[in-house]
């Protein structure tokens, strides 16, 4: 059980060198520090196998994975730690992250080539390099909603007893994404395309764990706020067909995650062949399964066949910018829209 | 010299509670209003007229308010049918059970009680065709005003019903006896017994349970159908995560703790001071005497009553456990579970210990304070111990961050300070169980004790440690318990490498692994089980004196 071990030694190395003053000695040979989000480095996630990758390529260094909740607590914990953060990469903050992570002033240039990307949009930034991505999608249970709607539209105009779980834009990430969507798709009518979804959600989850796992899975509606890929995980790992993302003609908000390296890296050098890695076969062989989301480049082959099997929607977002401006705005008139 | 070094040891052992308490008194302040105040320190300036000026802010507030009132007054008037049914029925087959079972909602992780209510109370929950036969249409309610206030409910109906029967179960035997021997109706031993025992005990636990509802969070969004059921925490939450707008959560703070605090000053100031987590059960004493309102109409009263606490308690348990046993072959090829759950037992441990040892050094010198006159000094001291009762653990911890930065890492660190925050949010809790044994000490014994000059480890060892044993440990389990199931703080400080039972849970719903989060989940109650039962079962060794193993009512009564 090596987990037992090295929580002891970290145990005993932590009594022995007092509470605040252990991270020195971790400093000897070449260490890189990356905050994520913690499915990233659970066992089946990415994680472990990139650490193994990684180090194996670099000779003597060694990852060290410090994982939060989800992209807004990285984002918070940077902005807590200022500049003297731990951190030598971030890796999780999604798009609408970018321009408050930016406007931080605590990233620098990842300086990686971004010829071998695959996004369905044009991407040029300087800081932030994407490792993967998705479309929020609503993922149906085919056995309880045999014909999804096939557009926003649709969803918005069908019959009152088809009921969606959502979740909520000011404690979760797809919850913020949905928002997006339909402002996207709606624009200044966005108000009104709330008031005619609320007839059809029957909840609004804290989160999305709660949301899929206490609500999707105990069968309370047959359609849930997701991502388009949550499909290939029941295809590949359970194997079943049973639940699918519905395809909507609209288009659908898209997803990027990205990762960054910060001022505050000790070895910046490292820090940049690890941005590196990220585009390399090595890393994004292990996003399909592992993050459950599409590798940023083209894996060819490698991609799982389950990956042929999800819809393939127009994809679209706004800039960072415009989230960042908007974005209370935006809940502000959910909330209108949702409150009475 | 020998003379004379004698007194001054024993003068400094007797201040030795005042002391302990001043440091305890001192670390809870620095940790739980430090870390809300470095929060305010770094906010810019606060603007309260924001609370009603701005109609969100207004909107939360009034729906929190309500919905906690709600679920207070439910949870209190439908547990005094309850606790009166299980005083009445000293035994039946599965009454410990039950009762063991009361005493465990209160520490039920709120993602694991969730998924059970759905299971039983959703749309397509155990209970919806039971609902459609009934009336007729689909079962709904599981969602909205309805479903909070269900969920509220579940958690605090069996909490309210185990104090007060704990309470009834206090009244001396003579009078059970004198109400056998008159052969007293239901109402005359309502108002002479009953109502007068309860009343003592509503004004806390009414404040006590208007808190925990008025502070919950993921259970009151997922349920609650909409943006329209927010709590102050959502808005503290967004504030500070999402917006980082720390003079808006600082406000939002700042204004649950005042509106708690002030609950509980009016509740402390009503008097009474009773226990308010269960203690122990002296069903023994009463059961000899038949009462007259025992029999007829009420034994239907008394059936529907109690089989309705089981059935509002029970059924998500057990949906929670079937669950979990689908997931069980996963378990096998788990090999991060057995780890997590050692890694969260440990903690757990450690932050039950040190719960354990400040509520025992809070009352301590607030007691010292009292014998010596001081009443309202040692009502601060103790009073400090329920602020964390409504301090948002996000506050905290964020406060936290802003006091130890720069240096805040991951791994031991991390884990050191989620053990240090899980023992005072304990606190409250270790505090209510222990008081009564530690305040209480009759007046008579400490007489003695201090004419014949017992003092230090002699008085700790034969006058308290016999009456604090079973508190202790009853303590030790509801601080370990809440301890096992949080997972506010972990996320905050947690390194995932080596993750909790709870952080174990997020991980596998974050990775789609349902069988195996369910049993997990499992896994995690069955240790709160198990805990609470191992703490117990060895707190409850047999008494020294074998005279006194089978105490007769009027030996046990004092």
């Amino acid at each position: 059980m090596p987990c037992i071990n090295r929580f002891s030694q970290a145990l005993a190395l932590g009594i022995g060198l007092g509470l605040f003053a252990s991270g020195a000695t971790w400093a000897e040979d070449r260490t890189l520090t990356i905050y994520t989000y913690d499915s990233f480095v659970a066992d089946w996630g990415p994680g472990p196998k990139v650490k193994e990758a990684f180090e194996k390529q670099c000779g003597d260094c060694t990852v060290n994975f410090l994982a939060l909740q989800g992209g807004v607590d990285i984002l918070q914990r940077l902005r807590l730690e200022g500049e003297s953060t731990e951190a030598d990469i971030v890796l999780g903050l999604d798009m609408n992250l970018m321009a408050e992570a930016r406007a931080l002033d605590l990233l620098v240039p990842h300086e990686a080539d971004l010829t071998p990307l695959n996004l369905p949009i044009d991407w040029d930034d300087e800081t932030f390099l994407p490792y993967d991505w998705g479309h929020f999608a609503f993922v149906y249970d085919s056995e309880a909603l045999p014909n999804p709607p096939s557009s926003f539209a649709e969803l918005l105009e069908a019959p009152e007893d088809l009921k969606v779980i959502i979740s909520d834009p000011r404690t979760s990430v797809p919850g913020l994404g949905l928002l997006l969507w339909i402002k996207h798709l709606y624009g200044d009518e966005a108000g009104e395309a709330w008031q005619q979804l609320n007839r059809h959600v029957l909840t609004v989850a804290s989160g999305w764990s709660q949301a899929y796992f206490s609500l999707f899975m105990n069968g309370e509606a047959p359609m849930v706020l997701s991502y388009s890929t949550s499909p290939a995980y029941h295809m590949a790992m359970e194997d079943t067909d049973r639940y699918q993302a519905a395809e909507f003609e609209e288009g659908h908000y898209l997803q990027v995650e990205t990762a960054a390296i910060t001022k505050a890296a000790e070895d910046p050098q490292l820090a940049r062949e690890f941005m590196d890695f990220i585009l390399t076969e090595d890393f994004q062989r292990h996003i399909p399964l592992g993050n459950v989301m599409y590798p940023a480049i083209d894996l060819g082959d490698e991609l799982p066949e389950v990956f042929d099997r999800l819809i393939e929607p127009e994809g679209f977002t706004f800039s960072p910018e415009e989230v960042q401006e908007n974005r209370r705005a935006w809940i502000r008139e959910w909330l209108n829209a949702s409150s009475r | 010299m020998a003379q004379r070094q004698q007194p001054l040891n024993r003068y400094a052992l007797s201040r030795l509670p005042l002391w302990a308490g001043l440091a305890a008194f001192v670390a809870v302040i620095g940790l739980g209003l430090g870390s809300f105040i470095a929060l305010l320190w770094q906010a810019p300036a606060l603007q309260v007229a924001m609370l009603w000026q701005e109609p969100y802010l207004a909107g939360v507030l009034r729906f929190t308010f309500w919905q906690a009132g709600l679920s207070t007054l439910l949870a209190l008037g439908l547990g005094i049918p309850v606790a009166l049914a299980l005083a009445r029925r000293p035994r039946f087959p599965g009454r410990g059970l039950l009762l063991r079972a009361m005493e465990l909602s209160l520490v039920i992780p709120s993602l694991i009680a969730l998924f059970g209510l759905v299971a039983v109370h959703g749309r397509r929950g155990w209970a919806a065709p039971l609902w459609e036969w009934l009336t007729g249409s689909p079962s709904g309610y599981l969602y909205g005003l309805s479903g909070i206030v269900l969920a509220h409910v579940f958690y605090n109906l069996p909490l309210a019903a185990r104090l007060m029967l704990q309470e009834l179960e206090r009244s001396p035997a003579v009078h059970w006896r004198l109400v056998a021997q008159l052969g007293l109706s239901r109402f005359a031993i309502w108002r002479t017994l009953e109502w007068p025992a309860i009343r003592r005990l509503l004004p806390r636990l009414a404040a006590l349970i208007f808190t925990l509802c008025f502070t919950s969070f993921a259970i009151v969004m997922t349920l609650g159908g909409g943006p329209n059921s927010s709590t102050l925490e959502v808005a503290l939450y967004q504030a500070l995560k999402f917006d980082n707008d720390l003079a808006l959560a600082a406000l939002l703070a700042l204004t649950q703790l005042v509106i708690c605090l002030g609950l509980w000053s009016l509740a402390i100031a009503q008097g009474g001071a009773p226990s308010l987590i269960a203690g122990d059960s002296q069903a023994a004493l009463f059961t000899k005497w038949r009462r007259r309102d025992a029999q007829g109409i009420s034994w239907l009263t008394d059936g529907l009553s109690i089989g309705g606490l089981a059935l509002l308690l029970l059924p998500p348990l057990a949906a929670v456990v079937l669950a979990g046993l689908s997931g069980l072959p996963d378990i096998l090829t788990q090999p991060r579970l057995w780890p997590a759950t050692l890694r969260s037992l440990v903690m757990a441990l450690g932050a039950g210990i040190g719960a354990v040892l400040l509520a025992l050094a809070l009352l301590g010198g607030s007691g010292w304070l009292r014998a010596r006159g001081r009443r309202f000094l040692g009502g601060v001291i103790e009073g400090s111990g329920q602020l964390i009762l409504v301090l948002p653990a996000l506050v905290m911890g964020t406060g936290l961050f802003l006091l130890l930065r720069p240096r805040l890492g991951g791994g031991f660190e991390g884990y050191a300070l989620v053990v240090l925050v899980n023992a005072f949010m304990a606190l409250p809790f270790a505090m209510q169980v222990l008081r009564g044994a530690l305040l209480e000490l009759p007046l008579a014994q400490r007489r003695v004790a201090e004419q014949l000059d017992i003092h230090g480890w002699p008085r700790f060892r034969w006058l308290l440690w016999p009456r604090l044993r079973r508190p202790l440990g009853l303590a030790l389990a509801y601080a370990m318990t809440l301890s096992l199931g949080d997972f506010s703080v972990i996320a905050l400080f947690g390194s995932p490498a080596a993750p909790t039972l709870p952080m174990l849970l997020y991980q596998e719903l974050g990775g789609y692994r349902w069988q195996s989060a369910a049993a997990t989940a499992l896994v995690l109650l069955i240790c709160v089980v198990a805990v609470f039962g191992l703490v117990s079962a060895l707190t409850r060794r047999s008494p020294r004196y074998l005279w006194k193993r089978r105490p007769e009512p009027a030996h046990a009564s004092m």
